[in-house]
């Protein structure tokens, strides 16, 4: 395997606790490290998202990085805290802060701060990815927030990943039709598609609130829909409070059904006919398509959860993935990888110049991947489904969510139109 | 007053030395280059950005291999949102190296992944004419000896290995990168070859990162006039026309913050003489292309094309005074597009209210002050919660900034210009300045301001 990485397929781990903590209202970023590692984060989501999003540095410069970063951590907690009153913040380490070997749960702890939550999330750059980062995060907020429980509710902790806001709007819209009341760790549908609408909030409304997160512990069960990126705030709620747990990607036919199976299990709730009518238009629109769409060789690169789970979806549809490609390394990727493809090739964790190859050797039809595939399927010459993060050489695929039996019309029909359209090149 | 605390400022009184709103009477200027306030929510970068993000970025047939973490080398893939195209777009731009340093290179040293890494890029990429280093926070702490790899490298693979010491936690913005990348570039590369031929009417055109094809609009006026471009720094260069700078008769500067210091090496080392300009807007353009003229003996030559150029575009230029007059402007850059724009929108019959630098020094504000008019806000460093109380209490027509602010202003109902990357540019000279002004209209005049509602009475989140 090569030392150099060409075209990373990952980003860094600071930057997967960013997007877990604009699900959170009124909630704060602070990276503790250098201002590149705030500046340059903020571009990839204004691009993706087309948002505002604000998020605080501690601007570690040369002196804090000799002497340590207690005094600029201190400095930048007091003043968010004085300037904006958020109800939360997350303190997000780098791999400066790491290195220097900061205390930052001691300095928070000495800190006693009052007026807001500080939640300390370990993410340095060095491990993992952004979707550990994301599930760091995740895990750190429900670990500090969450509460021994006086009394139950009927509620169902759902934890999206790092997903788009359409596709919690698609989960929201299922667990609504089937009157059970959910709390989205955390939930981006608002705060990265919020409305313009004059005079602008401090805070973009929505967002899980710090009140729903100490709650979490008084839930019936918890679904992770993506193992790696929630995943381990999920095996704590459960080891902790015992609740049932489950992890579940709903994308395509067979995957959403379980959701809502597992869905029914927790909560005891039956399944509406309104969502079997919405399972039925899936199955329409897949009818409709399959000539175009059986046969077809399909190469997928996404975040592990998502790969695995489009694979098993573009097989509904009669395509075969002949590559299956993850974002972040994984030995438990590299099991279910193996069972959801049938001999194609899996690459974990390596980059998109690796991609690029398999494409090239694989006589691949049709790609999925963000942003950063487009030039493959360019060279390659294959059609070319977007998905993933970072979407921002076309606008408004963070509004449309793939996820549940409404999201996988959405992607059936784009998948379909890649194909037309590229056979009209 | 002169000197004055925004009312987003009371926790943080220390910004006030920052803002200033110019009063004649008073000689101030406002305090500039220093360390950010932790946590105010600034705008700034890096070192490593203002090195790789900016001045060495567009530099198009080297191997810009980036040694730390994976996320640094993410970031500035492709120029991340920096447009600065070049004519290799099959291999600039296009590829990102890095050597995703794990925590045992950390623990352990790098330096091993590092030599390993720039013998497999070269390998893979035989056809690119260098490999440049550059450092990022990690490894300025660990102490990996860039300089000594790159030196065995270099003597393995054939082709120079440079290595830039741009951790990001060096200096207090990307000012210090961009200082970094010129010396750097000026000890490294500058004077390693020498030109096929030379002319007496050789020139490079420094700092210019040829945003948006910038740079294809501004050689064209000087070729014509005779000259010879003979390196632009940095945009759309192949290292080799860096190499050969040395040999120019004249160094004429565009940006006036990234690369003052090559400029002023070149000139000790080699004699070359520094012209600075400002290529936006009729009035900027037409003086830099007399300067140049004058230096070289060409005002015939000069004069032609000005009249030329400028009767092509000034009757439009007056049909957009007519319809922006009046509007005000908001104008926050990273530096010297601060002071090169408050001319250019007054040429466009706008006026600026507010004039901010995320990384100017003391030289920038000297010109923003000499520009503006009595009671403009001038503005060092803002962060992103007086921009909203700027955007919001100072009520501009227009803000122009970069990416991080775009949706700051729309969500505030303001429009607005991505200066940074433009909106449909280029932007430089005369006919970038028709497309600018159309940009200036399209946002202006856009109908969908006028669709948004106020809520009244709206409470705080709901």
């Amino acid at each position: 395997m090569r030392s150099v990485t060409i075209n990373p397929a990952k980003m860094c781990q600071p930057i997967g606790a960013m997007y877990a903590l604009f699900g959170v209202h009124a909630a704060v970023p602070l990276v503790h490290g250098s201002q590149g590692c705030t500046a340059y984060p903020m571009r990839m989501f204004n691009r993706h998202f087309g948002e505002l999003v604000q998020v605080a540095v501690s601007s570690l410069g040369e002196d804090a990085s000799v002497f340590g970063g207690k005094k600029n951590l201190m400095a930048s907690i007091e003043n968010i805290i004085a300037r904006r009153h958020p109800e939360l913040i997350g303190v997000i380490t780098t791999c400066l802060s790491e290195t220097i070997g900061d205390d930052i749960d001691g300095i928070i702890r000495e800190g006693n701060f009052e007026d807001s939550k500080v939640v300390p999330i370990h993410t340095p750059s060095y491990v993992g990815s952004h979707v550990t980062g994301y599930d760091n995060a995740l895990k750190a907020l429900v670990t500090s927030l969450s509460v021994e429980p006086d009394s139950d509710n009927a509620k169902l902790n759902i934890l999206p990943g790092m997903v788009n806001p359409g596709d919690v709007l698609e989960i929201k819209q299922m667990l609504d039709s089937m009157d059970v009341s959910h709390t989205i760790l955390s939930d981006i549908s608002e705060t990265l598609n919020a409305p313009l609408m004059l005079p602008k909030p401090p805070f973009p409304s929505g967002g899980t609130s710090v009140d729903e997160i100490e709650d979490c512990a008084k839930a019936q069960g918890v679904i992770a829909l993506c193992e790696h990126a929630g995943g381990s705030a999920a095996t704590f709620l459960k080891g902790k409070y015992g609740m049932a747990a489950d992890t579940i990607c709903p994308i395509g036919v067979a995957n959403t059904d379980r959701f809502l199976d597992a869905v029914g299990d927790m909560t005891g709730v039956e399944i509406p006919y309104s969502l079997e009518q919405g399972r039925g238009r899936l199955i329409d629109a897949m009818v409709d398509v399959h000539m175009k769409t059986c046969g077809k060789r399909a190469a997928i690169f996404a975040d592990p959860d998502v790969a695995l789970a489009l694979a098993e979806f573009v097989t509904e549809l009669g395509m075969e993935p002949v590559i299956i490609s993850s974002s972040t390394a994984s030995r438990k990727f590299l099991q279910k990888a193996k069972s959801v493809t049938d001999g194609g090739e899996i690459l974990n964790g390596r980059d998109l110049y690796e991609l690029q190859r398999a494409v090239k050797d694989n006589e691949v039809d049709i790609l999925f991947g963000n942003t950063k595939c487009a030039p493959i399927a360019k060279d390659e010459d294959v059609a070319f489904v977007r998905c993933g993060f970072p979407v921002y050489d076309r606008v408004g695929y963070h509004r449309y969510g793939i996820m549940g039996y409404h999201g996988g019309i959405y992607l059936t029909d784009r998948i379909t139109n890649a194909i037309l359209e590229w056979g009209e090149r | 007053m002169p000197l004055t605390l925004l009312k987003s400022d009371k926790a943080i009184p220390e910004r006030e030395k920052h803002t200033y709103i110019k009063a004649a009477s008073e000689n101030i200027l406002p305090l500039s280059n220093v360390q950010t306030t932790p946590g105010d929510f600034t705008e700034r970068g890096c070192t490593y950005a203002g090195c790789l993000g900016v001045v060495c970025g567009p530099i198009k047939d080297v191997i810009h291999l980036v040694h730390g973490p994976i996320g640094c080398a993410y970031w500035t893939w492709g120029g991340g949102t920096r447009q600065n195209l070049s004519d290799n777009p099959g291999f600039h731009r296009k590829y990102c190296f890095s050597t995703d340093m794990q925590e045992d290179n950390i623990i352990f040293g790098g330096e091993d992944k590092l030599y390993e890494s720039i013998l497999e890029a070269h390998k893979e990429f035989p056809e690119a004419k260098g490999v440049f280093v550059y450092a990022t926070c990690a490894i300025g702490l660990i102490g990996d000896d860039l300089k000594g790899v790159c030196k065995r490298a270099e003597e393995e693979i054939g082709i120079r290995v440079v290595s830039f010491n741009c951790e990001g936690f060096r200096g207090c913005s990307q000012s210090l990168g961009h200082h970094i990348a010129n010396d750097t570039l000026f000890e490294k590369v500058v004077g390693t070859k020498e030109p096929e031929y030379l002319t007496d009417y050789d020139m490079n055109i420094i700092g210019d990162y040829n945003i948006q094809g910038d740079l294809w609009e501004i050689m064209p006026l000087f070729e014509r006039m005779g000259i010879r471009i003979l390196s632009t720094f940095t945009g759309n260069a192949s290292v080799d026309d860096i190499a050969q700078a040395h040999r120019a008769k004249l160094n004429l500067m565009h940006c006036q913050r990234s690369t003052p210091y090559i400029c002023k090496r070149m000139e000790e080392k080699y004699g070359i003489p520094v012209l600075k300009a400002s290529l936006f807007g009729v009035e900027q353009t037409s003086k830099a292309l007399r300067d140049v003229a004058a230096f070289f003996g060409l005002e015939d030559k000069a004069e032609e094309i000005i009249e030329e150029e400028v009767s092509k575009v000034a009757p439009k230029i007056e049909e957009y005074k007519t319809k922006f007059e009046g509007k005000r402007v908001f104008i926050y850059q990273g530096a010297p597009r601060a002071w090169h724009w408050v001319n250019m929108f007054r040429e466009l019959g706008v006026e600026t209210i507010a004039a901010a630098t995320t990384f100017g020094h003391e030289d920038d504000y000297v010109k923003i002050c000499e520009r503006v008019n009595e009671g403009v806000l001038v503005l060092d460093n803002p962060n992103s919660l007086e921009l909203e109380e700027i955007l919001t209490d100072w009520k501009p027509d227009l803000f122009i900034s970069g990416l991080k602010e775009k949706y700051l202003s729309y969500k505030l109902g303001v429009p607005f210009i991505n200066g940074h990357s433009y909106e449909k540019g280029p932007y430089a000279v005369y006919s970038g300045f028709l497309n600018f002004a159309r940009d200036v209209e399209k946002t202006l005049f856009a109908p969908v301001w006028g669709l948004i509602r106020r809520r009244k009475n709206a409470q705080r989140n709901d």
